[in-house]
């Protein structure tokens, strides 16, 4: 947002703020010029407000007098002044050696010392505007408000306050010391005074200058002044004090003057050394081809047919709105100068600047403003008031002055009823309450009955429908006039989005077996996706570059969690000895010539020790370090929380080790990853090779999930029998498991819990062990021994036929 | 040797004064057996005598036999209460182990300060009849700037620093969409595409599907080309609140933002409401909650307040009246219908929530932070 620093003894000069400057600033803020920051400026160490006790002549010199100050706590000192203005009793800024002050002989500001005048010693001094720095006034000594209090720090009273805006981009006219000063004026209800302009004769002898535009939509208007006499110098000091204080350098009094304007009345101009237009002319066109300009900041530049130029005969001056060239620069030789003002259309001005470097806090000050819509009402001001300052300032004389504007720009009349104001603030504002707010700030109106007729002031260009009105309105008379109330009306019908319940009810699965939640950043470092598989190979479809990102460690939009996981886990690796993390957040897949896939995605990383929970606290727990049946636990957790169906295991995953990993495809797509680390890709990532990590499909999570379905307890009784029977070492569990189910359930078994898994030296080489727990349960009665053994005997029978299974006692 | 019938009750007296004085268990299972026992207690053996008695004796024998038993059984059972009695509070004399010792943990799984400040957000306004809906993080151009009358050049693009994707697409824009109850589909648009700047993208969309009344809140994700600091992310989060009916006014919009503040934070904070401008509300305003690290006063100890950059307030959102021409857009009729809209940062409220000093802190997933919530 385009910034503006107020500095609010400059703002006096066109309203009176009978405020504190604080309080001054909250009121603008409350009315919607947003306030940055306040802050004050010339501290004027050791000046106090002082009174004048007695006023004497010097007894040496006619036009010196011996005036006795007093500046409280028993204070009393006498100075030597030539002051003309001074009387018994004037209130007036002193200051005690020490202070630093401006000194107009020396042209800077020095310290003071006391000093000798006409054989009479001076300790301190009584003070003009232009010594402190604040005001061009150097005739008479400052006075200042008879209440002020005497023996109070010149600081307190008079201090310099700046108050920084930030201007919304739609006000363009508030942008601006005379702009603020109207908001100022219309939110204390008092009057506004124009700074003084010169009148201007629109007529000039064309020999002299000639001003012509080319493009009337580029450059709407187009106004120009002539003056000779100019004498190029310094600006004056309180020129430069306001300009410094308002965050501009003081360069020279023409130039100053120019940036002065802008700031007081919004409108950019720009001096030309006239003798050195070529045709006496000030053209706005298009840049022609293989045009080049140098700019003011020394830079080449090779015009776009896009640019508009200001231009004389033979060639480019200035990139129009933006920034003048190096051969047509003022320079201290110039004593004619011809000053522009013009109108310029906003968006190709922001292209030009933009395609130029120029855009931005760094850029042109006058392309800032002119990228706005600013108001073609503007220029002619601007141009008054700057022939005014020059001939004040530069001593000079105006020949005289042009307008170009062929097609001016009509003021939209808004027509609204009254009670739009009600309807859309829900406040009750009163038609004399509104019609005063909208006169405050200059608006015109006319009434016809319930209806509404408002001609805005021409530099609020912001305004265009009957809500800018009620909202202008509404700041005036204060936003706290809107009372609170909870909407009335019919509700419209919700509705709940599966995909996000799933999401919300897995993360609470999560959180539930002690998982900690992250976010990471969906913007990540495209070096992190080689980092994935051992040899680098892409785990992910290519991802989609951001063409201007911050950093290369924000680059791509990630399309996999698992870097992202991996590189929180390695970075608090640093810091402890285990974790258990999860995100659920979207991976980016592209589709050619369309928005890519947001695809939510659940990620688990698992790392180092498991327990104790505690770092450190073995006395109930020893040291474990994660394994992958923590993972696969955690994996069913989630299934059993969300009723999702597990679909069918694949043993290994890119990435991951081939032996400890899974991944469950669905329809062609991963459902589920998962598995230990890849331990080159552990390394990788300093991890340790405990690194657990697993990636979930939520739609896929959803998409398999079953209805609940209660299940009352049951009735009878059940029976359980325990078996144990020797397999290869090949054999799956979950092959086995399904078998005995798909066996047993004709006979009634329930449930088969895996009692023990053994290997050693009880039996054969290359064979395994399992004891399990079959229990039986029949859903119409109590079973008896005789069935239960039957059932065992079939599974018995299975085991053997299928996988050879030997039984053993147990 | 036999017992006379006298002796019986003598019995009795020694077995009861033999019991009371039984020290434990196995004591007084002896006894049992030596009295009362089947077999070889002495009532048994008395009572083997009865058949040598005269006839007429019996009875009366019999019966001081079968209350001597009585008696001890009697005497048995309260000595054996009262050894368990005390067994048991020798036990739990015996038992006390130190409390203060680390218990057995269990591992605690915590939510992440985002999700739950969003899950708080949809929960609070949910309650006021808003539906929480999402929509796409990488966005086309047109609804992220031109439909929310932002055209390109437009300066109000300068405040959403936006970044880029190297993709670009052929969108269709249902222009004047369901909402009107026709559809004109103007297919075929190249689009530039982006990640979003705000979740205000999402207003348009939903008035595109939906026809008033409209209420939703839209939580996400969002990017801005920012450096990060303190206050700042280039990856945040918002949330984005719309409501369209026959007649909400700013007054509906106050409320429903106030009541929103005082169930995210209760009665004591305090709110402002203010003008601000936004291109696609009209008119448009901003509200702020007091700053919870200098209370208001925009000072601390170390001087200007950095959290709230000295003013006392922090920003929470901006808000205003949908402008007429995004309605006119979606095939609204502004006429008829008119509404709210309301967005704002995730992070700011999280801070104010949880007193994180540092908005970085929240993509860091630093556990020990984490944890500390
Ligand atoms: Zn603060």
């Amino acid at each position: 947002m385009p910034s503006l620093r107020v500095p609010v003894s400059w703002l006096r000069e066109y309203v009176d703020v009978r405020v504190p400057p604080s309080e001054l600033a909250e009121r603008l803020h409350m009315a919607g010029m947003e306030v940055d920051h306040v802050e004050r400026t010339w501290s004027w160490e050791n000046v106090w407000v002082g009174r004048v006790e007695e006023l004497r002549k010097h007894p040496d010199a006619d036009k010196l007098l011996l005036a006795t100050v007093s500046y409280g706590e028993g204070r009393v000192t006498t100075v030597v002044t030539g002051a003309p203005n001074l009387a018994t009793g004037a209130i007036v800024p002193y200051a005690e050696a020490g202070a630093m002050l401006f000194d107009p002989h020396a042209g800077r500001v020095k310290a003071l010392e006391p000093r000798k005048m006409r054989g009479i010693v001076s300790a301190g001094m009584v003070l003009s505007e232009l010594e402190l720095g604040i005001g061009p006034d150097h005739e008479g000594i400052m006075l200042l408000d008879p209440a002020a209090p005497v023996g109070a720090p010149l600081r307190d009273v008079l201090g310099e306050t700046v108050i920084q805006l930030e201007i919304a981009p739609n006000r363009p006219d508030a942008l601006s010391l005379t702009g603020i000063a109207r908001e100022a004026a219309a939110i204390l209800a008092t009057d506004f005074r124009a700074p003084p302009l010169e009148p201007l004769a629109h007529h000039l002898d064309p020999s002299l200058l000639t001003v012509r535009t080319e493009d009337d939509e580029a450059c709407p208007r187009f106004t120009a002044a002539y003056l000779t006499g100019v004498r190029m110098g310094p600006s004056p000091q309180w020129m430069q004090q306001r300009l410094a204080a308002a965050g501009m350098r003081p360069i020279s009094n023409v130039v100053d003057v120019t940036n002065y304007v802008m700031l007081e009345v919004g409108q950019p101009l720009h001096a030309y050394d006239a003798e050195r237009l070529s045709g006496h002319l000030l053209a706005a066109r298009l840049a022609r081809p293989g045009e080049t300009l140098r700019t003011l900041d020394g830079v080449e530049r090779i015009l776009r047919p896009s640019d508009l130029v200001i231009a004389d005969e033979e060639s480019v001056l200035g990139l129009a709105g933006i920034m003048g060239g190096e051969d047509s620069e003022i320079r201290e030789t110039t004593t004619t100068i011809a000053l522009e003002a013009a109108s310029f259309e906003p968006r190709r001005t922001r292209r030009t600047a933009e395609a130029h470097g120029l855009s931005g806090s760094s850029g042109s000050a006058a392309a800032r403003r002119f990228s706005l819509d600013l108001s073609p009402e503007l220029p002619p001001v601007g141009l008054a008031r700057a022939v005014h300052l020059l001939r004040e300032v530069a001593g000079a004389t105006l020949v005289g002055a042009v307008d170009v504007y062929p097609r001016p720009r009509q003021v939209p009349n808004v027509k609204l009823r009254f009670s739009d104001i009600g309807r859309v603030l829900g406040a009750d504002i009163g038609r004399d309450e509104a019609g005063d707010a909208l006169r405050r700030l200059g608006f015109a109106y006319a009434e016809l009955g319930d209806q509404l007729v408002v001609t805005p002031p021409s530099i609020r260009t912001d305004i265009a429908i009957p809500e800018d009105i009620v909202e202008e309105v509404a700041r005036i008379v204060g936003y706290d006039r809107i009372p609170t109330r909870q909407p009335t009306g019919v509700l419209p019908l919700h509705e709940r989005h599966p995909l996000e319940v799933m999401r919300e009810r897995v993360r609470d699965a999560l959180v539930g077996s002690g998982l900690q939640e992250t976010i990471s950043y969906a913007l990540v470092d495209e070096e992190w996706l080689s980092r994935l598989t051992p040899d680098g190979s892409p785990l992910a479809p290519e991802p989609l570059r951001v063409t201007n990102p911050t950093s290369a460690q924000q680059a791509i939009l990630r399309p996999t969690l698992r870097a992202s996981l991996l590189d929180t886990a390695s970075r608090n690796m640093k810091t402890r000895r285990g974790l258990a993390i999860f995100e659920i957040d979207p991976i980016y897949l592209p589709r050619p010539g369309d928005l890519p896939e947001e695809r939510w995605t659940i990620g688990i990383a698992l790392a180092g020790l498991a327990e104790p929970v505690r770092e450190g606290e073995t006395w109930l727990t020893p040291e474990r370090v994660f394994d992958v049946l923590d993972l696969e636990g955690i994996v069913d957790a989630l299934h059993r929380a969300t009723r999702s169906g597990r679909g069918t295991m694949e043993r290994g995953a890119p990435g991951l080790h081939p032996g400890r990993s899974w991944r469950i495809v669905d329809d062609g797509r991963d459902a589920v990853v998962a598995g230990q680390l890849h331990p080159r890709v552990a390394e990788m990532w300093e991890l340790p090779e405990a690194t657990f990590v697993a990636e979930v499909d939520l739609a896929l999570l959803l998409a398999s999930g079953r209805p609940n379905a209660a299940t009352a307890p049951p009735r009878y009784p059940s029976a359980w029998r325990d078996l144990a029977f020797v397999v290869d070492e090949a054999a799956a569990w979950l092959e086995i498991e399904t078998d005995i189910r798909a066996v047993g359930v004709k006979g009634g078994l329930e449930d088969v819990a895996l009692r023990d898994l053994y290997r050693g030296a009880q039996i054969p080489a290359g064979k395994k062990s399992f004891a399990v727990r079959l229990t039986f349960r029949s859903r119409s009665g109590t079973l008896s021994d005789a069935d239960v053994e039957r059932s065992v005997g079939k599974i018995e029978a299975r085991l053997l036929h299928r996988f050879g299974a030997t039984v053993r006692a147990s | 040797m036999t017992i006379a019938l006298s002796d019986l009750a003598d019995l009795a007296a020694t077995a009861e004064r033999e019991i009371a004085a039984a020290a434990d268990e196995a004591a007084l299972d002896a006894l049992r057996v030596r009295y009362v026992g089947r077999r070889e207690g002495e009532i048994t053996k008395a009572l083997k005598t009865l058949p040598s008695l005269p006839a007429d004796q019996r009875p009366a024998f019999g019966a001081a036999a079968n209350a001597a038993r009585e008696r001890i059984e009697a005497a048995l059972e309260r000595r054996g209460a009262d050894l368990r009695e005390a067994a048991l509070a020798r036990d739990i004399a015996g038992g006390a182990v130190d409390l203060t010792l680390p218990p057995r943990r269990v591992r605690v799984g915590r939510y992440h300060p985002i999700s739950r400040t969003i899950r708080e957000i949809t929960r609070i306004f949910a309650g006021m009849g808003f539906e929480a809906i999402e929509g796409p993080e990488v966005e086309w151009d047109y609804y992220n700037f031109e439909a929310l009358n932002i055209p390109p050049g437009h300066p109000a693009r300068d405040k959403f620093s936006t970044l880029w994707v190297n993709a670009e697409g052929t969108m269709e824009v249902a222009l004047a969409a369901t909402g009107s109850g026709r559809t004109i589909v103007d297919a075929g648009r190249k689009q530039p595409m982006l990640l979003r700047t705000h979740t205000s993208p999402m207003q348009i969309r939903v008035m595109e599907q939906r026809r008033p009344p409209v209420r939703v809140v839209v939580p996400g994700r969002c990017y801005r080309f920012e450096a990060t600091d303190a206050t700042h992310e280039s990856v945040f989060f918002q949330y984005e609140g719309l409501a369209i009916d026959e007649q909400l006014s700013m007054a509906d919009l106050k409320g429903v933002l106030y009541s929103f503040a005082r169930q995210l934070f209760g009665g004591e904070r305090r709110v402002r409401f203010r003008p601000d401008y936004f291109p696609f509300t009209e008119p448009s305003a901003e509200i702020a909650f007091d700053c919870f690290v200098c209370e208001g006063s925009g000072t601390t100890d170390a001087g200007r307040c950095a959290t709230c950059g000295g003013s006392g307030w922090i920003e929470a959102a901006g808000c205003g009246m949908v402008h007429p021409e995004a309605l006119r857009r979606v095939g609204y009729d502004p006429a008829k219908v008119q509404g709210f809209a309301f967005g704002g940062g995730v992070e700011r409220l999280a801070m104010l929530l949880t007193g994180t000093p540092d908005i970085r802190l929240f993509h860091q997933n630093d556990l020990r932070y984490l944890e500390s919530l």
